[in-house]
């Protein structure tokens, strides 16, 4: 593995005479990517430079939760880092020949920041860093949903990254394409028919459509554990590969259902500006409700619900043996009780 | 309740992953040696579950027998053993025997088929809610209801330990 790394690192790097790879491990996080962490000594003839790195590898196609392409993820880190002031890893580059590395891969530089964002909540040690952090948090969400989209994509890369029929051309055709494809998906993520709550939730989401507002770049994962702090500031928003053109409510659902997961208190935050929504609504100049919050909680999570649930039931039906597969049958199980209460079922407690 | 993936899916699954992800990564021996164990376990598990209770029903009725059998062959017996004898096969052994319990397999294929007639209901009923059909809504509420408990015992009966371990 060192080899290759060295060998596509020089390849990428300019000046580089040599590159000499230390510390190669796998890293924990992440449920979509097998990531490792090494570091990268580069010789250009006359000094050295060390550059902290991340592998981000595509698992095996029985088991991938996500099917998403390196080489858009690539193309996306390199273009908000020339038009935005995000905080994001530069991407040095994207292997798309699975014989390099085993599987498609791509090579990102390794952010500083504490990504244990635990710490920050429920008297963790990092708990007086809350306020700030979840602030800079906000502003981050903010700027990259006012980003221009032709800016980002201009290949268009990120319409329908997932090439399942959706059509962003206007907010309602948007809509309505992804309604068809979770709808027409049920059938594949069924791995029980007990996963009717979710059918349900996506019929009654085409049935209630929202207001109107205009679509955005969205982070597509914006969750407590896709970020990273140091000293009171947002060192880097990371994944970024379910990252699409979609409606930027997306990716506050999907935080506050996460939020109650992880057992976060990221909307609550920063707590002098009535928590996130309140100042997101703020920065933006908006007025989005907490019942549209819930609507594109359904609607955020239906988005990861599809290929995450269609991965667990080739899980049930043994097509292959992963184990984390079966842990996400028991771990989603406390989303239902979000879904019960946002479907309005009768006799859910309060 | 889900039936799918079942409960020995998980645990088989279980033992696959301490064999696949745990074991190649300890080099100490009595942790090691600890992994093997709880591999056996649940696999003794995986078999117990399916015979445990008819097994204890089975057990149960031959211990109710029996008692009554050992008793009337002490039947010209005197003293206080035999009257011991005879007093647990006229209680204990004089009990009616258990009912058989419904074969797991059956239950779990009977819940199945109804899941599945509650989901294509729902999918009917959608088309009537779409075309303003009132009445729908009142059929949908009614499947709701009736689900709320199912997925709240669910939910309790198999709970996530801590927050959604592994992501930071």
């Amino acid at each position: 593995m060192e080899v290759q790394l060295s060998a596509s690192l020089g390849a990428v790097l300019d000046g580089a005479e040599s590159v000499e790879i230390d510390g190669f491990m796998a890293l924990p996080g992440g449920f979509s990517r097998e990531t490792f962490r090494f570091d990268a000594s580069i010789w250009n003839g006359s000094t050295t430079t060390e550059l902290p790195m991340i592998l981000r590898k595509d698992p095996p196609a029985a088991v991938a939760i996500l099917k998403t392409s390196r080489l858009v993820e690539h193309n996306l880190l390199e273009a908000l880092r020339a038009n935005t002031r995000l905080p994001i890893s530069r991407s040095y580059c994207a292997e798309m020949d699975p014989a390099v590395f085993g599987e498609r891969a791509m090579i990102i530089e390794r952010m500083p920041g504490n990504g244990q964002t635990s710490d920050l909540f429920n008297n963790g040690p990092d708990a007086d860093q809350v306020d700030d952090v979840i602030r800079h948090l906000c502003e981050v969400l903010v700027e990259l949903h006012e980003t221009s989209i032709d800016t980002i994509d201009p290949d268009q890369a990120l319409r329908d990254p997932r090439a399942v029929g959706i059509d962003p051309s206007t907010w309602d055709s948007y809509m309505d394409t992804t309604f068809e494809y979770y709808i027409s998906s049920y059938p594949e993520m069924e791995y029980d028919p007990m996963m009717l709550l979710l059918l349900d939730a996506f019929l009654s989401l085409r049935r209630t459509k929202p207001r109107a507002m205009p679509l955005s770049i969205v982070h597509g994962d914006f969750n407590p554990a896709n970020f990273l702090y140091a000293d009171r500031k947002v060192t880097a928003l990371i994944d970024w590969e379910n990252t699409r053109i979609g409606d930027p409510r997306e990716d506050l659902g999907w935080m506050a259902l996460m939020d109650v997961l992880s057992n976060t208190q990221v909307m609550a935050h920063p707590e002098d500006e009535g928590g996130f929504l309140a100042y997101y609504n703020k920065l933006r100049g908006l007025d989005i409700t907490p019942e549209e919050i819930g609507y594109f909680t359904l609607f955020g999570t239906a988005n990861i619900a599809v290929p995450v649930n269609a991965a667990v039931a080739r899980r049930a039906r043994k097509e292959h043996t992963e184990f984390l597969h079966l842990y996400l049958v028991q771990s989603s199980a406390p989303a239902l009780m979000s879904f019960l209460s946002l479907l309005g079922y009768p006799g859910v407690p309060t | 309740m889900i039936t799918s993936p079942t409960i020995d899916d998980l645990l088989e699954g279980a033992i696959i992953a301490l064999e696949a992800d745990v074991l190649p990564a300890l080099d100490q021996p009595k942790a090691q040696a600890s992994v093997q164990m709880i591999q056996s376990i649940l696999q003794g598990v995986r078999q117990l579950l399916p015979v445990y209770e008819p097994s204890l029903v089975l057990e149960h009725n031959e211990m109710n027998a029996a008692l009554r059998d050992a008793a009337e062959k002490l039947a010209d017996v005197e003293g206080p053993e035999a009257e011991r004898v005879r007093e647990r096969a006229a209680t204990i052994g004089a009990e009616p025997d258990m009912a058989p319990p419904a074969d797991a397999e059956a239950v779990r294929a009977a819940h199945r088929q109804r899941t599945e007639a509650v989901r294509d209901c729902v999918y009917d009923l959608d088309v009537l809610q779409r075309e303003g059909i009132a009445a729908a809504d009142e059929s949908l509420t009614v499947l709701r209801a009736m689900l709320t408990s199912h997925y709240l015992n669910y939910m309790a009966t198999f709970p996530m330990q801590g927050g959604m371990l592994g992501r930071g």
